[in-house]
């Protein structure tokens, strides 16, 4: 008996016929003809037949794509995620679709927009993304700039979009053209799916837009109203599950495209423009690096563990600050604390400060234990988010040296760090 | 017609929510006719090449080109319905009330209950599919002797309500979508369009005697599936009365044996039910393959031991009888005191006929209703027991109308107002009426006691029984001749 075998069975003294779905040691699941899916226990089960056995599903066929030299070209370069997928209605499993074909099968208006190419690089979890692939997606920018291609897309998982988008913005030092990162919050397999509309603003943005570098494009508000073209560096996923989870922190979008008007009004003006620029990419990251959360009643060996790696990102309280004052005897255990960060910066790693709180600047001058730590030589990380400033201090250490690591920290070099903190009415 | 000439055969297919809180997430089951307290604008998109199913494109091709608004309220719509979150735990009150219905109609329930997403492209569901599981199968229901097949039973989540549609948009109130709803189909084993209505509400009994589904208009809603010898099954949506049934049986009948005499092929279709009974084509008949597993609900293990522990509720039919017997009452007014959940035992302790009792809890109130228009919700236990008290005193019936009256109007009792008079009383009055009527009496005889009812009625009414009343004038007049 095999997945997608028709199979009929007596349950109860009654015949049961449908497709198998799953065939496990104790249990048998089935799809019926009414197409709901039921789990039975295979003691139950008697005298099962094979009705027919399974056929291959055939392959859809799709119109062939012709060039259009109107129109810009677009690279889609798939690195995970639910951007396109489609679902084998038989076992309900969920299939990422990478063709230009099939891309443009579920999302026939792209065709309109631009001629469209696509890369498969992964099909992973953005929670598995280790730096290598960073080095992998850059080398394939770089390639398709060398082809010529007007702007790229870049489809993956939502949970580490983010972080990725700020790496890339690190690593593609010099690009002429648009790299947008793209991701869906609700599954491409239902027609509510937000992957679609975030897609196609992408596309319009690069096909429309003189910009150039690194953004993220998602859901502006939980309508299907508008989508936000987000700066690479300050960005941050704030919700699990809304479809507007991407907020800027510390900045402003940079541009607004709307769904179907496809007006597109920018709201930074100093963006790069394209360019004929060479393309620069320094797809090099330190590995040995770690990010710590403070929180209370913190153990010094947590800090200790850090001891020999290249570098640690603290994600602070408030301004910047860890445990370590001890103002009563209950709080004794604290005194080994910067002692231990101590040991950690002596054993040769680079310690940067940011703040859990996420919106705002540490500023480590205001209370004796942020100066304390300033004295241990942990460095300030301005307005940085934790996630950016973790992977600039992995792309400085794969890149220069270490004097020259410390003093470009709290250098912006990608947006990642605003001069001046902007009042906003509401600053979420 | 000779329906079982024509091969009538149909199914039913009962839909019927839950009185608790959403499938999937905590949000209470309340329908809310204020102004929203926010829109949300969404399109829906499908790719048509690969769904292939005639059912769903037909479904889409009709509304691609719009957008939907959806209305929400703080109160009853979270991101759940929004979709902007995954579905949480299983509402398992109404599981449980799924089981129940399940052993009630002797179904074999599965062992691994799956949810599934059914695809819905006219926007009633935020998601795109609505949510539905297999609870049950293979059940069975003897009903007059007669066996009528329970294909399944499914527990599945209810679609937001429509509340505007236009060439460019449709608005949907979310406040419905994902209150929980049971699904009962019966195998087409109906053969008489009577007898598919005895069974509707015979399966509306069994649902509201678990106490757990909703009461009121839309709570409950039928389906039809109805075919012919050389016809086709068509599927008839939204019959919302109980009673057009038939009606709409006999009318779909008609329609196919037209198509068939006329040389045309009966389509197997669903259709829409319209207020007078007759129905619009809606869509194809919808196939299997819309439907994929949710994979953000984890399987329900549902084991015997499980099964063994829930309990089954008494049908209001079977609690019905035993008060008939036990109190000597008609089957209407039984039935009525189970429906509305009224404790005869409460009342019983009074020396009255259990009959009395429960005409004085049911009828007289309703009389007064439909005689004053008075909302009689609001009467309260103690209202009836100040009435039955004063009428275990001797007050005759005819005031009981007015007891009700006083206390809905003025909001209480008077009793001097409906004072018992001693019988002597009585007949001295009419000995003294009929000897000041001798003339009149010996004149019209027997037809004189309208006249004179009318005369005591108007100083007695409501104090004594008229029939007593007449019966001493009569004996009067017997002894003048």
């Amino acid at each position: 008996m095999n997945e997608g075998d028709l199979i009929q069975l007596l349950y109860n003294d009654k015949i049961v016929e449908g497709f198998v779905v799953k065939d496990s040691k104790d249990s048998l699941v089935l799809k019926l003809k009414n197409g709901y899916n039921i789990g039975i226990e295979k003691k139950n089960a008697k005298n099962i037949k094979i009705i027919s056995k399974s056929t291959k599903s055939e392959k859809p066929k799709f119109k062939e794509q012709k060039h259009n030299n109107n129109l810009k070209t677009i690279m889609i370069l798939h690195c995970g995620g639910t951007i396109a997928s489609k679902v084998d209605y038989r076992t309900g499993g969920v299939v990422s679709r990478f063709n230009p074909e099939e891309i443009l099968d579920m999302f026939p208006e792209l065709n309109k927009i631009a001629n469209i190419e696509s890369e498969f690089i992964a099909n992973m979890w953005s929670d598995d993304l280790r730096f290598e692939h960073f080095s992998l997606i850059a080398k394939s920018v770089e390639k398709q700039i060398k082809k010529g291609v007007d702007g790229i897309i870049i489809g993956m998982g939502t949970d580490n979009l983010a972080v990725a988008s700020a790496a890339m913005s690190f690593i593609l030092e010099k690009i002429p053209i648009p790299v947008i990162f793209v991701g869906a919050q609700r599954s491409s397999d239902r027609g509510s799916s937000d992957a679609g509309m975030n897609l196609l603003c992408a596309a319009e943005f690069i096909a429309k837009t003189d910009f150039a570098g690194v953004a993220l494009c998602m859901h502006s508000s939980s309508s299907d109203n508008s989508c936000f073209i987000l700066p690479a560096c300050k960005t941050a996923k704030l919700h699990s599950s809304r479809r507007d989870a991407f907020k800027v922190v510390n900045d402003t979008a940079i541009a607004k495209v709307n769904y179907k008007s496809n007006q597109i009004e920018f709201i930074k003006k100093d963006y790069t423009k394209r360019n004929n620029e060479k393309v620069v990419i320094k797809p090099k990251l330190e590995n040995k690096i770690g990010l710590l959360k403070i929180h209370i009643n913190m153990s010094p060996e947590q800090f200790k563990f850090f001891k020999n790696y290249k570098g640690l990102i603290i994600e602070g309280t408030g301004l910047g600050h860890t445990p370590g004052h001890v103002p009563n005897p209950e709080a004794a255990i604290n005194k080994k604390i910067f002692p231990a960060i101590k040991e950690v910066i002596d054993s040769g790693c680079i310690v940067v400060m940011t703040t859990q709180c996420l919106f705002g600047r540490v500023n480590m001058n205001v209370y004796d234990k942020g100066r304390d730590l300033i004295n241990l030589g942990v460095i300030p990380g301005e307005d940085m988010l934790a996630n950016t400033a973790f992977v600039k201090l992995a792309w400085l250490l794969g890149n220069y040296k270490k004097d020259e690591v410390k003093y470009m920290l709290n250098d912006n070099l990608r947006g990642e760090i605003s001069e001046r903190t902007k009042y906003e009415e509401e600053f979420i | 017609m000779d329906y079982k000439a024509l091969g009538l055969k149909v199914g039913l297919e009962i839909h019927c929510q839950l009185e608790t809180h959403k499938l999937f997430c905590k949000c209470p089951s309340i329908l809310k006719e204020e102004k929203p307290d926010f829109t949300i604008k969404r399109f829906l998109r499908a790719s048509l090449s690969e769904l292939g199913e005639k059912d769903v494109v037909a479904e889409f091709e009709q509304e691609k080109n719009k957008y939907a608004i959806y209305e929400g309220f703080k109160e009853n719509t979270c991101l759940v319905e929004l979709d902007e979150a995954p579905p949480g735990k299983i509402n398992h009150h109404a599981l449980n009330t799924a089981l129940q219905i399940a052993l009630l109609l002797k179904m074999d329930v599965i062992p691994e209950i799956q949810f599934m997403r059914k695809q819905v492209l006219d926007y009633s569901n935020t998601s795109s599919f609505q949510r539905t599981a297999l609870v049950a199968m293979n059940g069975l229901l003897n009903f007059n002797n007669k066996k009528i097949s329970i294909q399944s039973l499914c527990l599945e989540e209810d679609a937001a309500r429509k509340t505007l549609e236009d060439s460019e948009k449709i608005v949907y109130r979310l406040d419905r979508l994902g209150i929980p709803l049971l699904e009962i189909a019966t195998g087409p084993d109906i053969n008489d369009p009577e007898e598919a209505k005895k069974i509707a509400e015979y399966l509306g009994m069994m649902l509201k005697s678990t106490e757990k589904v909703k009461r009121g208009i839309g709570t409950i809603r039928q389906d039809l599936n109805v075919s012919i010898n050389k016809g086709a099954r068509v599927e008839i949506k939204g019959v919302q009365d109980l009673r057009s049934i038939p009606k709409v049986i006999e009318n779909e009948v008609k329609r196919q044996l037209e198509l068939i005499n006329n040389g045309k092929k009966v389509q197997s279709e669903v259709r829409k039910a319209n207020q007078d009974n007759t129905t619009n084509f809606m869509r194809p008949m919808p196939s299997s393959s819309r439907m994929y597993p949710e994979t953000d609900v984890s399987l329900i293990n549902i084991n015997k031991k499980d099964l063994l522990l829930i309990k089954l509720p008494e049908l209001f039919t079977e609690k019905s009888l035993a008060l008939e017997k036990k109190y000597n009452l008609s089957p209407e007014l039984a039935y009525e005191l189970v429906r509305q959940k009224i404790d005869l035992g409460k009342y019983i302790k009074f020396k009255l006929e259990p009959e009395l009792i429960t005409k004085i809890l049911i009828e007289y109130p309703k009389d007064v209703r439909a005689r004053n228009n008075l909302d009689i919700s609001k009467l309260k236990e103690n209202d009836f027991i100040e009435i039955l008290k004063l009428v275990e005193k001797g007050i005759p019936k005819e005031a009981i109308p007015e007891m009700f009256t006083d206390i809905l109007t003025k909001g209480k009792l008077n009793e001097s107002k409906y004072e018992v008079v001693s019988a002597s009383d009585i007949e001295s009055e009419i000995k003294k009426l009929v000897e000041k009527n001798k003339a009149l009496i010996k004149e019209k005889g027997e037809y004189s006691i309208g006249p004179l009812m009318g005369d005591v009625m108007k100083k007695y009414r409501g104090k004594v029984d008229a029939k007593k009343i007449s019966d001493l004038i009569r004996k009067e007049i017997a002894k003048l001749s």
